[in-house]
């Protein structure tokens, strides 16, 4: 499977960058996304629960990352595994580049897809990835536009680490994923 | 029943209706998964996400500790306690690699699939919910697909005990000894160097195969004074009591396996032996609880039913005139993992090879074959076992051939075709007898190929593509103990026995394990018409080893050959001790061929009033066996065997018309002409059916069924949207004509048809693709054709700009 897209995020680079690196926001914007946690500054670990009609399940996924260059780039590769449902291996790379005041968001995820989740077959796995992934970008968008909700997070005001917890939807994504068609098998 | 004969000997050849079919339609099939025992419990396995990885630990602690779960098996319980699946009584005698394996994988899993645990629990959905909770730590390792990839130094290895992937190599020239061997290669090399056309090409055959309508099942019950007892889906129940009693170390009389009467499918997948059987006689061995398995189409399509998947780069030599000359082969064949006993994957692609030169006369052929290890599911039989590859590839060549000299292809087939038979072919196989220009012209006749080229012109000026394609094909009808001993270690004879009862009536029984095919109705047809009564008045029993004389099974359409004749055997001992005590109670010198037995009695042909009814002499010599005749006694029983010295065979001729639509590369076929060998035919219905079912599996073979696999090795196709069938909608009206020739070698001229039936088709269907696409210079070479493959095709020979 293979994403790539371009988003558009009304805030400034440096703030985005922030953000994708704020676990509190990152846990808010992942759909399902309970918790997060640090094994180490490139080393993390995620746990996503989903509900889709009356069923509910968790996927636990973990990522490294590498080739950080804030605020400008990084580097992902995670593994997800959804028990019975299957396994996910993610490779990413994300590249910011700044338009005007906001900041143009572009990625490249590619995953292989094993067990059941992989037979499930290739479009119903990329069109449920899309929407999560638009799911998510639609919340981050909230969560860090300048306009001034009251929900905003404090952190994001920080200064941008030189390195910090991950970009976290892309596995959360591909964790949404494989609960998802694990439900639907 | 539709047909009622005037007279009862006329059952054979009678269109009746299917004895089972009342049954089966009507919800009262007992197949394994309607058998309840007391105290029952149900397996689930645990499946192996990898194609190839280390086990680093398995974690069962959280299965074993859902509520209703009995136990949770692991591949080391099956090391530890049992022998491997490696048994003699699985091995052919062929000189191949037999990789070790036990019945669930130990230490590594080889392919996407793998059974690693089984949970036993109370019922079906504890099991199934329990074996999601067994953890399996994976340590992931590269994987080996390509078998040409894996055959190289280097690859990696499936097995690591074996030294390579190279499970089985093999030549075929014809010749008993190397030196004769080299001989005819050379001999081939010869007529290559001289020859005035040359075809060359290489074939490509994905990996397709069967799906039957039932899944396999096994029940296994475990008593401590008679052992055990296994229902299980299986073509060969015989053959798989030994294998229990080998690999579990049970005493072989305390094992009894039973094929339910009714078997929904086997098409070859139900004859290897398989390892969940094991599982599951082993556990309710050990937990002293009937314990059952269904597996899930799922399950199925992972594992099971993947056949095909071979690459052949093959050569032509011929005449300008048209005339073969001769073939040389290289082909490679990926067997996956080939764990699997009997065939271990490799003895199918052994028999497509010996069968590459086809009905085709050849001055020599040198063929060689080697069959790779991957980490794939490893090959099962299926219905044209091993031989659609091979089939495919000499019939488009042949086509080839036909193209370069400028010949019509039907004639140039017709001028090669073995003129008379018995003939050997150039790879040592034996034709027993048929007239193949008898069929093939009746196909001819009936295709009308003059009348369709006229078509064809005019609506190629009307900018339409129409094609007819030819192909044809030799199948085995049975095969002897000559070839099944080398290639399966098991015997060919078939075996019957017959018993009367007091009443009148024919109880049958035969230890092969028919599969949906009609036995219970074809075999009382042919009591029916030996004994003169009613096919109404028989009962026949199969696949219960309890009960049955020792057969190897319903496979490679032994039926019509071997049980038939086996069964008319028995019925004929059993006409000979009858006669004999009637013409001693009427009180005349006579032998059998004096008396008639027909509309339910036995009439003395010299003097018809002398006579008596069928049931009244059968009852006789049963319950009053006094005044016998000297040295006769009592009593109406007869197990008979029948083997033939050589294996026999049976010939189709296919004809298809398509018509092919140049803007998007879809094709529809318009017609599909067939021409049959069939021997004597016992019934015209279910002949017809074979030839039907036959057909549309080669079809869905072709054009749709594909087994695939990423190049992880992660197995895409495990449901029937991904691996599509043909249906009903897909496939055209099917006009069989016969051209049949009575089978010398079979005591009622039966041919057994069927098995190896679909092989032609897919070269018939290409050829008439490329028939069609002849303007365009358009070959195809590779299996499945779907129009997308046209379309490409089309597009790089310029046929249509986009």
């Amino acid at each position: 499977m293979e994403l790539n897209d371009q988003i558009r995020i009304n805030a400034p680079r440096a703030r985005v960058f922030a953000a994708l690196n704020d676990p509190e926001i990152l846990r808010q914007a992942i759909p399902g996304c309970e918790e997060l946690n640090a094994l180490s500054p490139t080393e993390f670990t995620a746990t996503v629960a989903a509900k889709i009609g009356p069923l509910s399940a968790k996927f636990k996924g973990s990522v490294a990352l590498a080739e950080i260059i804030a605020p400008i780039s990084y580097t992902l590769s995670g593994e997800g595994k959804g028990g019975p449902a299957g396994f996910a291996k993610v490779r990413a790379s994300v590249a910011l580049a700044e338009d005007g005041a906001a900041t143009l968001l572009s990625y490249t995820v590619k995953a292989d897809i094993g067990g059941k989740l992989g037979q499930l077959g290739g479009a119903l796995v990329d069109r449920t990835a899309q929407k999560l992934a638009a799911e998510f970008f639609e919340k981050f968008n909230q969560l860090v536009a300048p306009a001034g909700e009251p929900t905003m997070v404090a952190t994001s005001t920080a200064p941008a680490p030189t390195t910090g917890p991950p970009i976290w939807w892309i596995a959360a994504a591909a964790a949404a994923v494989a609960i998802l068609v694990w439900y639907l098998r | 029943m539709a047909a009622s004969p005037q007279d009862s000997k006329d059952w054979m050849g009678a269109r009746l209706e299917r004895k089972e079919d009342l049954r089966l339609i009507t919800g009262h099939g007992k197949y394994v998964a309607d058998i309840v025992l007391p105290g029952m419990l149900h397996a689930a396995f645990v499946r192996s996400d990898y194609a190839h990885a280390k086990i680093k630990r398995i974690d069962t602690t959280e299965a074993a500790a859902l509520p209703g779960v009995v136990a949770v098996f692991t591949g080391d319980e099956f090391k530890d306690h049992c022998k491997s699946m490696r048994q003699p009584v699985l091995l052919p005698n062929l000189p191949a690699k037999y990789p070790l394996y036990y019945a669930l994988a130990v230490d590594k899993v080889k392919f996407h699939g793998d059974p690693v645990a089984v949970v036993i629990a109370r019922d079906k959905y504890v099991a199934e919910d329990a074996a999601e909770l067994v953890v399996v730590d994976y340590e992931e390792l590269p994987v080996v697909l390509d078998p040409e990839a894996a055959l190289k130094p280097g690859a990696v290895r499936v097995h690591d005990d074996e030294a390579d992937n190279e499970m089985f190599s093999m030549t075929f020239t014809g010749g008993a000894t190397l030196e004769e061997q080299n001989k005819n290669a050379a001999e081939v090399e010869k007529i290559f160097q001289s020859a005035d056309i040359i075809v060359k090409e290489r074939f490509r055959v994905h990996r397709t195969g069967t799906t039957p309508m039932e899944t396999r099942g096994v029940l296994a019950e475990w008593s401590p004074s008679d052992g055990l007892t296994v229902y299980n889906t299986t073509q060969r129940p015989h053959i798989d009591r030994l294998a229990f009693a080998d690999i579990l170390d049970i005493p072989a009389e305390k094992v009894r396996v039973i094929a339910p009467r009714d078997m929904g499918g086997g098409f070859g997948l139900k004859a290897p032996f398989y390892r969940e059987s094991i599982v599951i006689a082993y556990a309710a061995r050990k937990l002293k609880r009937p314990v059952r398995w269904i597996e899930s189409r799922y399950e199925g399509l992972m594992n099971i039913g993947q056949e095909r998947g071979q690459v052949n780069d093959l050569e032509v030599a011929a005449t300008k005139d048209g005339k073969l000359l001769a073939l040389r082969n290289r082909g490679v064949a990926d067997c996956g993992t080939g764990q699997i006993g009997v065939y271990w994957g490799f003895v199918m692609p052994f028999l497509g090879a010996v069968e590459m030169p086809n009905a085709y006369t050849w001055s020599a052929g040198d063929v060689k074959l080697k069959v790779a290890f991957t980490n794939k599911a490893c090959l099962t039989p299926c219905r044209a076992f091993g031989h659609f590859p091979t089939r495919f590839a000499i019939e488009r060549a042949v086509d080839m051939v036909a193209r370069k000299c400028g010949v019509e292809p039907a004639d140039l087939r017709r001028k090669n075709l073995v003129p008379k038979l018995p003939y050997t072919s150039v790879t040592g196989e034996y034709y027993d007898s048929g007239d193949f220009l008898k069929v093939w012209d009746s196909l001819l006749a009936k295709a009308d190929l003059p009348a369709f080229r006229r078509e064809q012109a005019t609506a190629r000026a009307a900018g339409r593509y129409l094609g007819i394609g030819f192909g044809c094909g030799v199948e085995l009808s049975g095969v002897a103990s000559e070839l099944m001993v080398p290639m399966e270690n098991q015997p060919g004879y078939g075996a019957a026995t017959v018993r009367l009862d007091p009443r009148g009536k024919a109880f049958i029984f035969g230890g092969d394990a028919p599969g949906g095919q009609g036995h219970e109705t074809t075999i009382s047809q042919i009591v029916a018409a030996t004994f003169g009564i009613s096919p109404e008045d028989t009962v026949i029993t199969t696949g219960d080893t309890g009960t049955t004389p020792f057969g190897s099974g319903t496979i490679g359409a032994r039926m019509g050959s071997y049980f038939a004749s086996a069964v008319r055997k028995a019925c004929d001992e059993l006409k000979e001790k009858i006669t004999h005590v009637l013409a001693h109670d009427l009180g005349v010198r006579a032998t059998v061929e004096e008396f008639a037995f027909t509309n339910g009695e036995v009439i003395y042909a010299r003097d018809p009033a002398k006579r008596k009814s069928f049931r009244e002499i059968v009852e006789r010599i049963i319950m009053f066996p006094v005044n016998l005749p000297e040295g006769e006694v009592g009593g109406l029983e007869s197990t008979a065997f029948f083997e033939a010295a050589k294996p026999m065979i049976c010939f189709n001729a296919d004809c298809c018309v398509v018509e092919v639509d140049l803007t998007n590369g879809n094709f529809k076929i318009q017609r599909w002409v067939t021409s049959e060998d069939v021997g004597n035919v016992i019934n015209p219905m279910i002949v017809d059916g074979q030839m039907h079912g036959a057909i549309v599996q080669g079809l869905s073979n072709a054009i749709f069924e594909e087994f695939i696999y990423n190049e992880q090795g992660q197995q895409l196709t495990a449901d029937f949207e991904h691996y599509k069938l043909a249906t009903a909608a897909d496939v055209p009206a099917i006009e069989i004509t016969y051209a049949s020739t009575p089978c010398p070698h079979t005591p009622l001229g039966t041919r057994g048809i069927g098995e190896g039936r679909p092989s032609a088709v897919s070269g018939t269907l290409c050829n008439a693709l490329c028939d069609a696409l002849s303007p365009f210079n358009i070959e195809i070479t590779e299996l499945p054709i779907r129009p997308n493959v046209l379309w490409k095709k089309l597009q790089a020979a310029g046929a249509v700009t986009k």
